[in-house]
């Protein structure tokens, strides 16, 4: 058997499981997107409406809504969790007391399951029974409510996915400043670079490809919560947490309305890779470009 | 000779007898193992814990049991019978959710099964000892899909104790000049709600005029309106009348942004600010559990919870304290409802039916019918507030727990029928999650009562056109 061939061999069952569950629903959904199919309607045979489940999500201002209020979600959490992540790294480099302890805990969050991670959040703020409005109302007179005030439950849903996904954020980036070489480091010592130009000229550029990883697979586990923020606000107060993901399962699911939430699905696949285009286009092949010139 | 013939007596009757009709039924399906989704709720929890491994006892079939959140089993169920998978062998079916799964053919006709399986068939089963709560899950031949299991009403509970007390009642008489009793009309019970509300910021305490049933993003909120409030001002049906097309607007003939829709809706809304902060956070346990805790006066919870509430004192903080009654209403409801033509409130309930697409349908059958036995129905009814058999009424163990509940039992009973289940609509949940949003943003008040309540009429028939149901 020629080399290649055994490569293949072993590839195969990898191959064989992506295109089971990978490329074959992802042909299904395509195709059911060009439907009209509910299970529940007077006629629950599916039947083919070619690009009108398209055309109807670009006047749905639910949709749309969703859409914004995902991408506000995205940009507060990931940015928040990049610069906490980092300085908890920094934190994790250093030597101290217990650090082993610490880090283990930090790590916690991590290995909940994020439906139980909604509950526990819940639970913390519920009124008359969670420690944060209680805290809140004692020691700054808020009046915290997040299932009336919309703000109020947006940044709540951000701090609880910070409070879940940044000690992914911390690993990845511990991993990268623990493999960096020491001698650009000491060059910038000896020429007298401070320690905002040692981070911004040494430090930074060679964590780029470290801190790109984690935005984007933040960025893309962000375009999809659904349980976190299912459990803890159900969507609410009204749409104001009604992610695009929670929107999507609610058409899927209680409404089985399968063409056009595969449609929605699809767009929203679509929208989140032209998002990460963009943003690597935009940090990384325009400076990359600058560099060939 | 006479000795001999003792022996063959003896020898014939010991060939005829027979264990029970559990184990000789089971025969063969011994190691089976059935697995069957229920929400969550108290008499599930009974099945959970008490009926299913007696089941397994007698039969040597086991039960593996999920109980679960609400949307959990609806979301499991659905997608294991719409995909034929075959997970479950029998599923909680919701009263409200029946006609769908019917009109998706997605049950298996129980009747006809054991028509076509007597050795299957308990001689304790039958359709007959049932209340009439068993006719919603009959189709219109009369064949049942589901055999009941938990049946009770959305009652109006309160603090039976505060509302005796010389001067909580005195206080009431002087500030509105009426006596403080349960509330009968509307404006009792805001008069009522706004009252303890005052009283209790006087007393200091976290104690509040009301229980709301107000999540502002969870389905539980627009099943008050719509199952518990709006027939008590004359709304029916969801505001949805079939017979005009499926209409929901007044425009086209429906009622659900007519007038008493709205006015309904105002009225419900006025009660936030009478109800302790978490019931916008609330579904149908957590007003219960808000009620158990003390810290409400009055509110419309769900009967499944009266017996724990008024009896469970590692649960309830308001034992011996609870009163029960009918919820308040609007002139001429009660008139309407008497005579059929309306209704004041929700008969919730469910049973559990054998999906098509089960893999273990005798055992399924013979689990079902376990449940429906007379013997286990007053045990199952004490611990959970359901009643699904005539007879059970009359159980002493019930009649006992009647009395520790405020007659809630009786109420069922005798005001059973004022009361009525969800409209036969097959297209429950997509109307309900087209029209929510809007009503969601009424709760938070963003829209207005009116203005919800005419934006949910249009999406609600855009959605019946959508489906195909309104031409």
């Amino acid at each position: 058997m020629r080399p290649q061939s055994v490569g293949w061999l072993f590839l195969a069952p990898t191959l064989f499981i992506l295109f089971v569950f990978g490329v074959l629903p992802f042909i299904y959904v395509l195709v059911v997107g060009f439907f009209d199919w509910n299970s529940f309607a007077a006629d629950p045979t599916p039947r083919f409406s070619g690009v009108n489940n398209y055309r109807e999500l670009v006047f749905d201002t639910g949709y749309l809504m969703s859409l914004w209020n995902t991408l506000r979600f995205g940009v507060f959490a990931v940015v928040s969790e990049i610069i906490l992540g980092y300085a908890l790294a920094q934190l994790f480099m250093r030597n101290f007391p217990l650090k082993g302890f610490f880090r283990t805990i930090h790590t916690l969050p991590l290995m909940i399951a994020p439906v139980a991670v909604g509950a526990t959040w819940r639970l913390m703020t519920v009124p008359g029974l969670g420690p944060i409005p209680y805290y809140l109302d004692k020691w700054f007179g808020i009046d915290f409510l997040i299932s009336r005030y919309p703000q109020q439950a947006f940044f709540t849903t951000v701090v609880m996915d910070v409070w879940h996904w940044t000690p992914l954020v911390t690993l990845t980036l511990l991993a990268a400043l623990s493999s960096m070489p020491k001698e650009p480091f000491e060059q910038a010592q000896i020429d007298g670079a401070n320690r905002f130009q040692t981070f911004w000229y040494v430090t930074l550029p060679m964590l780029k490809p470290a801190i790109l990883s984690a935005v984007f697979i933040r960025l893309m586990d962000a375009m999809r919560t659904v349980d976190e923020v299912w459990m803890l606000t159900g969507g609410g107060p009204g749409a104001a947490t009604r992610y695009v993901g929670l929107y999507i399962w609610r058409v899927v699911f209680p409404k089985t309305d399968y063409g056009y939430g595969s449609a929605m699905s699809l767009i929203t696949l679509y929208l989140t890779i032209v998002l990460c285009w963009l943003l690597y286009a935009g940090l990384v092949a325009r400076r990359d470009l600058r560099r060939t010139e | 000779m006479m000795f001999g013939a003792a022996v063959a007596g003896l020898l014939v009757g010991a060939g005829e007898a027979r264990a029970d009709f559990w184990s000789d039924a089971a025969k063969g399906l011994e190691g089976t193992t059935i697995h069957g989704v229920s929400e969550s709720t108290p008499p599930s929890n009974y099945v959970k814990d008490v009926l299913a491994p007696e089941f397994t006892k007698k039969t040597g079939i086991k039960v593996e049991f999920e109980a679960t959140s609400w949307d959990q089993m609806y979301d499991k169920a659905i997608k294991d019978m719409e995909a034929n998978t075959g997970i479950y062998d029998f599923v909680y079916i919701e009263q409200d959710i029946v006609y769908s799964y019917l009109a998706r053919n997605f049950l298996v006709d129980i009747t006809k099964s054991l028509a076509e399986k007597p050795n299957l068939k308990s001689p304790d089963f039958d359709p007959a000892m049932f209340t009439t709560f068993v006719n919603y899950f009959k189709n219109e031949g009369g064949d049942i899909f589901g055999v009941p299991m938990e049946a009770f009403i959305k009652v109006y509970l309160y603090r039976k104790d505060l509302f005796e007390d010389a001067k909580v009642k005195d206080a009431f008489k002087a500030k509105y000049g009426y006596d403080l009793a349960p509330a009968k009309t509307h404006q009792q019970y805001k008069d009522i709600a706004d009252f303890f509300t005052a009283w209790g910021k006087d007393n200091g305490g976290e104690f509040w005029g009301s229980t709301v049933q107000a999540h502002t993003g969870h389905p539980a909120s627009w099943y008050e309106f719509f199952e518990s409030v709006a027939p008590t001002f004359g709304v029916y049906n969801w505001g949805i009348d079939p017979s005009k097309n499926y209409a929901a607007s007044v425009a086209n003939g429906g009622s659900m942004n007519s007038p008493e829709s709205k006015k309904a809706l105002e009225w419900w809304l006025s009660l936030l600010p009478d109800a302790p902060p978490e019931s916008t956070a609330s579904t149908w346990d957590e007003v219960a559990a808000t009620f158990a805790a003390g810290r409400t006066a009055q509110g419309l919870v769900y009967g499944e919870n009266a017996a724990w509430i008024a009896t469970n004192d590692t649960k309830s903080k308001v034992v011996g304290k609870v009163g029960v009654a009918l919820p308040p209403l609007e002139p001429g409801v009660l008139e309407a409802a008497e005579s059929g033509k309306g209704y004041i409130g929700y008969y919730d309930g469910g049973a559990f039916g054998i999906p098509h697409s089960s893999k273990n349908k005798d055992a399924a059958l013979l689990f079902l019918e376990f449940i429906a036995q007379p013997s286990v129905q007053a045990d199952w009814a004490v611990a959970g507030s359901r009643i699904t058999h005539q007879a059970t009424y009359d159980d002493p163990k019930v009649v006992a727990q009647d009395a520790k509940t405020d007659g809630y039992y009786s109420l069922m009973k005798n005001d059973g029928r004022l009361f009525a289940g969800a409209p036969p609509y097959p297209f429950h949940a997509q109307v309900r999650e087209a029209t929510a949003p809007f009503f969601y943003q009424a709760i938070t008040g963003e829209l207005s009562a009116s203005d919800a309540l005419d934006q949910m009429a249009a999406a609600a028939e855009q959605e019946l056109t959508k489906l195909g149901y309104r031409k």
